[in-house]
């Protein structure tokens, strides 16, 4: 179980050990559940994951505060914005 | 058909059917994220893409044949989406199904709905 960064989310989304499309359909139907200006961290594995969450954030008008790497798990910092 | 003219519109083509399961998924997936990007999405199956759809057919079959998630799983992740999707009828006649083989809510268009959806989409991508 990978642990959250230190910057606390408000929500995270553990998307460890899932493929594409996985973390990017489940990261849009969680950030629903945000108020806007919440932050949601996702954690992830899959290795397309830095591009697909910028393009994903870019085309939906959310922020992406920062994207780190902690061993193989991305942990990608996402500001609902809309 | 296009809902709404001001949002991203993608048409997936899928033309291959059950008997190549390796070219099954993947329309799925690349629809499912395109919905997640808020994208209005559509995936059309012509020649032998209807097979794909089949009732019977959905549980039978996955992209890595007995290993891994059946077909209905990528097909229910895009749906659950909003991807919605598109049969023609003589793509039925070819594969000999009628509109009730298939799983729920595939929708019936034929070549002229299918045109003005490729002209009006922003990007048509074909499998």
């Amino acid at each position: 179980m990978p642990e959250p960064s230190a910057q606390a989310a408000d929500q995270v989304l553990d998307c460890t050990g899932l493929a594409c499309p996985l973390p990017v359909a489940k990261t849009a139907q969680a950030i629903k559940n945000l108020a806007l200006g919440q932050t949601l961290e996702l954690l992830a594995t899959d290795g397309g994951v830095e591009p697909d969450m910028r393009a994903w954030c870019s085309r939906t008008h959310n922020e992406l505060v920062g994207i780190t790497k902690q061993g193989d798990v991305f942990h990608v910092l996402i500001r609902r914005m809309r | 058909m296009w809902a709404d003219d001001s949002e991203t519109k993608i048409l997936y083509v899928q033309t291959h059917g059950m008997d190549d399961p390796g070219r099954s998924a993947t329309p799925f997936f690349l629809a499912a994220s395109a919905a997640a990007m808020e994208f209005e999405v559509m995936i059309y199956f012509t020649m032998y893409g209807p097979s794909l759809l089949r009732k019977d057919v959905v549980d039978k079959i996955g992209p890595k044949g007995d290993q891994g998630q059946p077909l209905r799983y990528f097909v229910e992740q895009a749906t659950n989406l909003g991807v919605r999707l598109l049969v023609c009828q003589p793509s039925l006649d070819l594969n000999d199904l009628r509109l009730d083989d298939l799983i729920d809510g595939v929708e019936m268009i034929g070549g002229a709905a299918f045109n003005d959806l490729a002209v009006s989409a922003d990007a048509v991508i074909s499998f």
